[in-house]
């Protein structure tokens, strides 16, 4: 299985050249040849969690024999198969959604394939500058899908989204040179220990730039700023693509590079590392939550609650307990389930009554039941309802900050509930307990067309959701409640990764 | 790479504008300059050895498929300035450029999964029953860099001088 390792990458690049080869000889092609590629993906994936999981200890490999430190080593263990699973599962949800809902260019199918190439690239790479190099190809790839929207909106947005991400992998990239500078090395176990006898100066200086890249990247308060223009101007599914997996993977980056690069040793014992990663969080929860209470627009109001959510997973590693890391990976995996579901939701919804804000809510339980049943539980789901996975993930990030005692955090989290709980309710409300204030036909008339005309290409032929979109939207609404209890079993997989990298 | 198969749609457009969108000709037109058209012909050659000097020293010295396709891809912006970027855009139309970047690409995956043919890794050099297969090996995927990088330099070119199309007018244009 080992030698396998690679192909996660290759795979998509191989379906990347043959889409946009076959898609230039005939159009139709494109998609079929995607969906094929991310089959073999998800089954690759699958193979190698299971391994890793069954086996207990994690897998490694020395990319073309080069050894390490030299050469580059990719490596999964029980923090980064279940990321691995989720990119290759939701990349594939999300193409099946994409089938109807477009865009259909040639461009977006191959882009698609280079950005599940990065995410993988980043998810399972055991070398920081190879991380820096996949974070780029995943910053190209996801600035293009959202340039695929084809108005003026969508370009402006990913021009942000460049400018703005750019800078972010800079500073990433600053940090690492930082870290060379003081041990001369790259590969993340050498770091490791080579940064524990380096000058703490540049240790800390190395630090600060890498999580603040990340940051960047995650989208945490207040270095959000290119993520809700970006989510809301693209296409849905691309809205929805991105915002289950893009940051979901540089969050996952930034837990990796601080247990496996710097350690918990240096997070707790060097002045402010773990304030300044407690406090970013902290900030985000509650920013994140409050700019998204004031939005009225559905997908701006998603893509805030994301700036929330993540502070709440970086809380969870900053904390860097057992109790916190289990939660912050359950609600890394939880959240991108919920948030892409309930884009692809809201995507699904504009089709069926051009529903784009808040108020267009309005009655939509009685027009599109099914639909609206999905979305409810979904945001049901997220404001942390038991059963449901956000419960879970959120009870476990809740109860390593009782057990270390962070009382700010504790009372943070459960604060942000009441938010999320505001503005997720008030949706559920206007579709369940209002009737419509005007007329189907008008509806669209009113508030919906200024928007409609910055933000959708759903639109463009399709009148109402296929039977593919609207199934993909309720697979995520089970997920969402399924995933809930099956934690518990999942729990002991974690273990022996968890006590590595706490150093327990 | 989404310049390739606009490149394509637009440049049939191009011959004859349907609207003033089209700003280069309106604005700069292409002027014949012997000077500039001698210069770029002596020159091109040897920047297109140099290209290629720089991606074969990506084994063993400074240099790489890049810097080298970089370099290759500035030979075609040198005969557009010259020549006019039509009569160029139209020998080398979108479907060789596209040609040019899957080719690249198909050089890094083959050399990658020949190794596994072979038995060894995926980009595993030495698994080749060759006498110094790292270094002809990675030659080859510096030469495929190479050939993606110049290739996609060109898209891009091609595709920023069209310009693009909107329905909405632009605010010069009442």
């Amino acid at each position: 299985m080992n030698e396998l390792l690679p192909l996660l990458v290759a795979i998509p690049l191989v379906g990347a050249v043959a889409s946009i080869t076959l898609g230039s000889w005939s159009d139709r092609l494109a998609w079929p040849v995607t969906f094929l590629t991310m089959l073999v993906h998800v089954g690759l994936a699958t193979a190698v969690a299971s391994t890793v999981y069954r086996g207990g200890t994690p897998l490694a490999t020395a990319v073309g024999g080069f050894t390490p430190p030299f050469g580059i080593e990719l490596v999964v263990d029980g923090l980064n198969a279940a990321i691995l699973v989720l990119v290759s599962a939701v990349a594939v949800g999300v193409l099946v959604y994409a089938r109807r809902a477009g865009p259909h260019s040639v461009a977006f199918h191959t882009g698609y394939l280079l950005l599940v190439a990065g995410l993988s690239g980043m998810t399972i790479t055991g070398d920081m500058f190879n991380l820096y190099v996949f974070l780029e190809i995943t910053g190209l790839a996801a600035y293009a899908l959202v340039a695929t929207g084809d108005d003026g909106r969508a370009a402006v947005g990913a021009l942000k989204y460049l400018l703005v991400g750019t800078v972010g992998a800079s500073l990433f990239l600053i940090g690492i040179g930082y870290a060379f500078v003081a041990t001369g090395t790259l590969n993340m176990a050498d770091l490791a220990e080579k940064l524990a006898t380096a000058d703490p100066t540049l240790v800390g200086a190395s630090f600060a730039l890498v999580v603040t890249g990340l940051a960047v990247k995650t989208a945490l308060f207040p270095l959000h700023t290119w993520q809700p223009e970006a989510y809301a101007s693209a296409p849905d599914s691309v809205s929805g693509l991105i915002a289950a997996l893009v940051s979901t993977v540089s969050a996952y980056a930034l837990a990796r590079v601080t247990f496996s690069v710097y350690t918990v040793d240096f997070l707790t014992s060097s002045a402010f590392a773990q304030e300044f990663l407690l406090g970013l969080a902290g900030i985000s929860i509650v920013a994140g939550s409050l700019l998204a209470v004031m939005q009225t627009e559905i997908k701006r109001m998603l893509a805030y609650s994301s700036v929330s959510q993540f502070g709440l997973v970086v809380a969870g590693v900053a904390i860097a307990n057992e109790a916190a890391v289990t939660g912050s990976l359950i609600h890394l995996v939880g959240h991108a389930v919920m948030k892409g579901g309930l884009f692809l939701a809201a995507g699904a919804l504009a089709v069926v009554a051009g529903a784009r804000t808040v108020e267009d809510y309005d009655g939509l339980g009685a027009r599109a039941p099914l639909l609206s049943a999905a979305f409810a539980v979904l945001s049901l789901s997220m404001v942390g309802i038991p059963p449901a996975v956000g419960f879970v993930g959120k009870w476990y990030i809740a109860l390593g900050a009782i057990q270390a005692e962070s009382w700010p955090i504790a009372v943070v989290i459960l604060v942000s509930t009441l938010l999320t709980l505001a503005y997720f309710l008030r949706l559920v409300e206007r579709m369940y307990f209002r009737t419509s204030s005007d007329d189907v036909t008008s509806s669209t008339g009113t508030g919906a067309t200024a928007v409609a005309d910055g933000g959708d290409d759903t639109d463009d032929g399709l009148t109402r959701p296929s039977a593919g979109m609207v199934a993909v939207v309720v697979v995520a609404a089970l997920l969402a409640v399924g995933l809930g209890p099956l934690v518990s079993t999942f729990e002991p997989l974690l273990e022996p990764t968890l006590e590595t990298l706490l150093q327990l | 790479m989404s310049h390739d198969e606009s490149t394509d749609g637009e440049s049939s457009i191009r011959t004859q504008p349907r609207n003033s969108v089209f700003r280069t000709e309106d604005q700069t037109p292409y002027v014949e300059s012997t000077i500039i058209m001698t210069t770029v012909r002596v020159v091109a050659p040897f920047i297109l050895t140099l290209g290629l000097f720089v991606m074969f020293h990506g084994a063993d010295s400074a240099g790489g498929g890049f810097q080298g396709g970089t370099i290759a891809g500035t030979v075609v912006l040198l005969l557009a300035f010259a020549f006019g970027i039509e009569p160029v855009r139209d020998w080398l139309n979108a479907d060789r450029l596209l040609g040019l970047v899957a080719v690249g690409l198909l050089t890094f995956l083959g050399i990658g999964f020949g190794a596994m043919l072979f038995g060894g890794a995926f980009l595993q050099y030495n698994a080749y029953p060759y006498s110094h297969a790292s270094k002809y090996g990675i030659e080859l995927v510096e030469l495929g860099i190479g050939a993606t990088v110049a290739g996609i330099i060109t898209g891009l070119f091609f595709l920023l001088a069209a310009g693009f199309e909107t329905d909405e007018p632009m605010e010069d244009e009442q």
